[in-house]
């Protein structure tokens, strides 16, 4: 069905490059927190070094779902997750998973900027350091290369060893996006990562992220519908928990098959 | 328009400021008062021959209290930071962690005499340790036990729930989370607690009334954990009770050099922990 869907989206003259593959493949994902179910029946196939964003009022499951994909949900008392969820073909909530490595591969970046209260340096060197890294050479080399990466480098690299609180918000965002560089993820999760930032930060991030989709898939969740159709190649409209519709940025946003999508994307509710 | 207010509102201003005031400083006062008073009544014994070494006096006693809370110290830390990371990091909410937390709120209130009667019985006769430096420090310990576990689940819980997931988002465990994370961000709010607690220790007289303390050794410094010793508070309540040949000025000054020792650690967790807060910003 998702296949299906990129081969329209290949039809309808959506430029994606000849080499997308599926990276993260969702069916039949429902979750609960207690009792109260979040999420229902969803399917959703993430394709390979794009950004697909995830749309959707409030409340509505997006961030929900995002957790479920680098399992952040399993550090939440009651919240529990069916269906199956795959990385590269291989299911992540099978007993094999080690979650350490999934969270490797598949990095975060919260609403909140959340720098760790030392040094910058010291923040991306945080996850190489965990992960056995021990030469100061090599770690000076990650720090470089991670935030160059992350477009913060020329701005930082006089104060590498200043608390990382000390620097502006959007620049704390960058540098968030720079630790989770450090470890070398395949897939970076972004949960609304600009909704606290001014315009001129969102700015940055945004190109940012186009930047990095060249190397790295990116799931975005942004309340911000022009975001979403100014970053993302694929959309996927969450409403009450369920996944309304899914497919290429553009039609969603100019020509979505549900009436619901169309409602929200036309800023009928939400 | 004419004002319908019972109480014109600038007077229940003054009235509840002036109430507000009186009430701090009525709590406020006596302590400086007692204070003052000691050492107004202490002053005259608080002579180059009261500190002088015997089988009894004030510092061999000074010694064996210092000696006596750092060892609880020792023991209480670790084991209740410890609990505290239980508690606050990885146990849910299920009936056995209610248990600990209910037993936490009830050991909290017991007499600190019923501890003293408990360490009778399990360290000093039971482990057959005898009335010595190390049975009366396990007493203290378990008494300030449920203090330093609730303080220092306290300082656990105040570091932002948003650094740990920035570490589990990363790959990191739960433990790797706690090591560099979590425990140097509540390091302030634990140290804080712990010397708080030694404060406590520092005065208490009944859990080592039978269980490390003696009013005259032969031997006034002890050399081992094995060693009884004298402590302040108890050479204050003998003094006070049983001793004839000691004066007045004598007790005071006791009294007096007690409440400094305590007021001089609580100031100490005072000034750490605002030396710490410094340093961190979230």
């Amino acid at each position: 069905m998702v296949r299906q869907m990129i081969e329209v989206a290949m039809q309808e003259d959506v430029i994606i490059r000849p080499d997308t593959d599926i990276k993260m493949e969702a069916a039949g994902v429902d979750m609960w927190y207690g009792s109260f179910q979040a999420l229902t029946g969803v399917c959703i196939a993430v394709p390979a070094r794009q950004i697909t964003a995830l749309i959707g009022p409030s409340g509505c499951g997006k961030s929900s779902f995002l957790r479920c994909l680098n399992r952040m949900n399993d550090t939440i008392d009651g919240a529990r997750v069916e269906g199956s969820i795959t990385l590269d073909g291989c299911d992540i909530y099978s007993r094999e998973t080690d979650v350490v490595e999934l969270r490797k591969t598949v990095g975060m970046v919260f609403q909140q900027p959340n720098p760790f209260p030392m040094s910058i340096w010291d923040n991306v060197a945080y996850g190489p350091r965990l992960h056995g890294v021990r030469s100061r050479s090599e770690l000076n080399e990650i720090v470089e290369r991670s935030l160059t990466r992350a477009a913060l480098w020329d701005e930082v690299k006089d104060k590498l060893h200043q608390n990382a609180r000390g620097i502006s918000g959007g620049q704390q965002q960058r540098l968030c996006i720079a630790r989770t560089l450090a470890v070398e993820p395949e897939v970076i999760l972004m949960d609304e990562p600009c909704s606290a930032l001014d315009p001129a930060a969102t700015f940055r991030i945004e190109e940012l992220m186009l930047e990095l989709m060249e190397t790295y898939t990116i799931i975005i969740v942004t309340h911000n519908m022009y975001q979403a159709s100014r970053v993302s190649q694929f959309t996927g409209f969450f409403l009450l928990g369920e996944l309304i519709e899914f497919g290429p940025t553009a039609r969603i946003f100019e020509n979505p098959l549900d009436s619901r999508t169309d409602d929200y994307v036309r800023g009928r509710f939400g | 328009m004419k004002s319908r207010h019972l109480v014109h509102p600038r007077l229940a201003e003054k009235v509840a400021f002036g109430g507000l005031w009186t009430a701090a400083v009525v709590v406020i006062a006596p302590v400086f008062g007692i204070i003052a008073y000691m050492l107004y009544r202490g002053i005259g014994a608080l002579n180059p021959e009261m500190f002088q070494v015997g089988t009894k006096g004030l510092v061999p006693a000074i010694v064996g209290t210092t000696a006596l809370v750092l060892l609880t110290a020792l023991i209480a830390a670790p084991l209740g930071v410890a609990a505290a990371i239980y508690l606050s990091e990885y146990a849910g909410r299920g009936p056995l962690v209610r248990a600990i937390r209910l037993a936490l709120v009830n050991l909290a209130g017991v007499p600190s005499v019923v501890y003293g009667l408990f360490g009778l019985a399990l360290f000093v006769m039971l482990f057959q340790l005898g009335r010595c430096l190390l049975a009366g420090a396990c007493t203290l310990a378990l008494l300030v036990l449920p203090l330093v576990i609730s303080a220092s689940e306290e300082a656990l819980r105040q570091v932002p729930h948003s650094l740990r997931q920035a570490s589990w988002g990363i790959g990191a465990t739960r433990w790797q989370t706690i090591r560099r994370i979590v425990l140097p961000n509540a390091m302030p709010g634990i140290i804080t607690a712990l010397i708080l607690s030694i404060g406590r220790a520092a005065g208490e007289t009944a859990p080592i009334l039978f269980t490390a303390a003696f009013y005259s050794l032969s031997k006034p410094f002890p050399t081992s954990l094995k060693d009884p010793i004298l402590v302040l508070p108890y050479q204050l309540y003998v003094m006070a009770t049983e001793d004839p040949h000691a004066t007045e000025e004598q007790k005071w000054a006791t009294a007096f050099i007690l409440v400094v020792l305590v007021v001089a650690l609580n100031l100490a967790a005072i000034a750490i922990r605002a030396r710490l807060r410094r340093k961190q910003r979230w």
